[in-house]
């Protein structure tokens, strides 16, 4: 009785969640097809064509409506990106592996840790734009801004990484220790390809976070806007659909991403896999 | 003389200021089979860690051949270390597994493969040599497990419960060839258990550890004929333990007053006449009288006043022993194992009175 019940309402908030989830992105897709360069953001579309698409690589013969000014912003986007993506991975593999055992303090340091992906992002960009200029640093996208996205991603890291850890086995390393292996090199050797899985999450959490970042960029990245800034900044002047068709070009980047990370995942499953069966036999 | 292994008033305090393991002393020679026994929680496997060096040891030294080891990583002792999981690495292939402790020791690729390939054969290994551990079953694994702590030909082979994630009777057959493996290799092993059967078949000479405390260090046999303590008499065997007052002392045995009568046992040490002590009867020592069968003064004189009359409540038949519940006149419990043979007859029947006795020898007593 009760599961005829419950069913049809985990149906409904099924449905619902893909609706917010995928509608805004439909929406998109469709108004992207839009007649150009006379057709707007609306609807209902007046023709179907790729006309934004070809004028996002700036295919189209010269007309009024100016090429987005957001390649600059994209290069340095995936620049950044990548950069935090590499330290704050780093910097959690680390902290993580310190916090394998308990020191004195740690629980101290955990907060302080998670403190910054907590923390309202508009203060802090706000903040250290206000401390850089009182002593006299510019603030860049590779500096100031680099700084806050590996303060704001380095605890999605640790997070995950705490988390895999907490299921990894120690006397994989300590049989490592008990046949001549050094510490380094257990990390390296046994360690490493076993959390691996974790890392890659790790990886994807900072790169994606990084790359969207709007709220600490806005302030501390001085005069050379990031992705965000920059289609932001395309807003103020009017809107055309090939805003949209570059929405769903970056959209498609992003699922690439997510295809390379499911990959790399079901490889190094697979090895977490014969660990987990080799742990409950 | 020259040990292997020996263990100095070793003692382990956790941070939190609870005692693990206290005054551990033991020397073991090149070559002994040793087992540490107890129940769980007891700190058997706390020590032998501290041996492999993944524990701190709080007070006491640990030498190996002579050397302290207290503050040496584990990486650089000279012992290797078998894990209840196995803990094998399961991105490496059996023969990568079995090598890595070499190879990380810098020996040159012809000497490695060849000792590797030697082991694996000595193992049974040879086969399945470039699987992958995960397919591979659990007797499998524990012996890649053996060859791969063996293989870097360590002092001392540290042993944690290895067999206690087997079957029954898969764990009976590696721990024959566990038993014949260390005969042949002459590698002195410390192996940590809480499987009275399997220590008392595997080991030379049995530790017997209870709330960190060592209770006694002896041989199989001397361990289950000769308890030391009343922990040991109740951890190891089936025995029926007596308490009572030591009376007198005649001819290196001793009679002790209980509330059951006055019995005569073997004392394993010098029990003072006038202390409390226990008389510990192994199950298998009890003989077994149908009353009218014999005549309670007859025995007593043939078992030196070991007698007790009671009622069989009932017999079990448990693989190739008997064991039969025996219930005394005071309404406590006694129980009785022997062959299937020997009680194969018709005037033993359930709810029947009998007489129980046996002989002063097999019976001992200990200090309470």
């Amino acid at each position: 009785m009760q599961t005829t019940f419950i069913k049809p309402v985990l149906g409904v908030y099924t449905a619902l969640f893909l609706l917010f989830l995928y509608g805004p992105f439909v929406v998109l897709g469709i108004l992207s097809f839009q007649i150009g360069p006379n057709g707007g953001p609306q609807f209902p579309i007046i023709e179907w064509s790729t006309y934004w698409y070809q004028h996002v690589f700036g295919l189209t013969p010269p007309s009024r409506i100016a090429p987005l000014p957001i390649y600059e912003g994209l290069a340095r986007s995936l620049t950044l990106a990548f950069m935090t993506m590499i330290v704050s991975t780093v910097l959690g593999v680390m902290s993580a592996q310190a916090f394998r055992t308990k020191f004195k303090g740690s629980d101290v340091v955990f907060y302080l840790i998670v403190l910054g992906m907590m923390v309202p992002g508009v203060l802090v960009g706000l903040g250290l734009a206000l401390v850089a200029n009182s002593v006299g640093i510019d603030r860049t996208w590779w500096s100031t801004a680099f700084v806050l996205h590996v303060v704001y991603t380095f605890p999605f890291a640790f997070l995950v990484m705490l988390a895999i850890f907490n299921r990894f086995d120690p006397s994989v390393e300590e049989a490592a220790w008990s046949l001549g292996v050094s510490p380094i090199k257990t990390f390296r050797k046994v360690t490493f390809p076993l959390i691996f899985p974790g890392v890659l999450s790790a990886m994807l959490f900072a790169f994606t976070l990084s790359y969207d970042e709007f709220s600490r960029t806005l302030f501390a990245s001085g005069r050379d806007l990031t992705l965000p800034l920059a289609i932001y900044g395309t807003f103020s002047i009017e809107i055309h659909p090939n805003i949209f068709a570059f929405g769903v070009l970056t959209t498609l980047f992003s699922f690439a991403l997510l295809a390379v990370y499911a990959i790399l995942m079901t490889v190094s499953l697979r090895r977490a896999k014969r660990l987990a069966i080799q742990e409950d036999a | 003389m020259d040990y292997d292994l020996q263990l100095i008033n070793v003692g382990k305090v956790y941070d939190n200021g609870t005692p693990a393991v206290i005054d551990f002393n033991l020397d073991v020679k090149k070559g002994e089979f040793i087992a540490f026994l107890g129940p769980s929680g007891c700190g058997k496997t706390t020590t032998l860690r501290m041996i492999a060096g993944f524990e701190d040891i709080t007070s006491g030294d640990v030498l190996v051949r002579g050397l302290r080891i207290n503050d040496m990583p584990p990486e650089q002792r000279p012992s290797s270390m078998i894990f209840q999981n196995y803990a094998l690495f399961p991105h490496m292939s059996v023969r990568k597994n079995v090598g890595y402790g070499l190879d990380v020791k810098g020996m040159p690729r012809a000497e490695r493969d060849n000792k590797v390939d030697r082991i694996l054969d000595k193992l049974g290994l040879m086969d399945i040599a470039d699987s992958l551990t995960h397919k591979l079953s659990g007797g499998q694994r524990q012996r890649i497990a053996l060859a791969r702590g063996l293989v870097v030909e360590p002092d001392i082979l540290l042993l944690d419960e290895p067999l206690g994630a087997l079957d029954a009777n898969l764990r009976k057959a590696i721990q024959a060839e566990l038993k014949l493996l260390q005969r042949n290799l002459g590698i002195t092993f410390v192996f940590v258990t809480h499987a009275q059967s399997e220590a008392l078949t595997l080991s030379d000479r049995i530790v017997v550890m209870n709330q960190g405390k060592i209770e006694q260090i002896s041989a199989p046999a001397e361990l289950y004929t000769r308890p030391n303590t009343a922990f040991v008499a109740q951890f190891i065997g089936r025995n029926t333990i007596f308490d009572g007052t030591v009376l007198d002392e005649t001819n290196e045995q001793v009679r002790v007053e209980t509330e059951f009568g006055i019995f005569t046992g073997t004392p394993n040490k010098n029990p003072a006449v006038g202390i409390q002590a226990k008389i510990v009867i192994p199950s298998e020592s009890l003989e077994i009288h149908p009353v009218g069968r014999a005549s309670s003064a007859q025995l007593a004189n043939e078992y030196s006043g070991n007698v007790l009359t009671g009622i069989m409540e009932r017999a079990d038949v448990i693989g190739h022993l008997v064991q039969m519940a025996i219930t005394l006149d005071g309404g406590t419990s006694v129980l009785l194992e022997g062959h299937v043979e020997k009680y194969r007859r018709d005037d033993l029947k359930p709810r029947s009175e009998v007489l129980i006795s046996w002989q002063p020898d097999n019976a001992t007593v200990i200090g309470a």
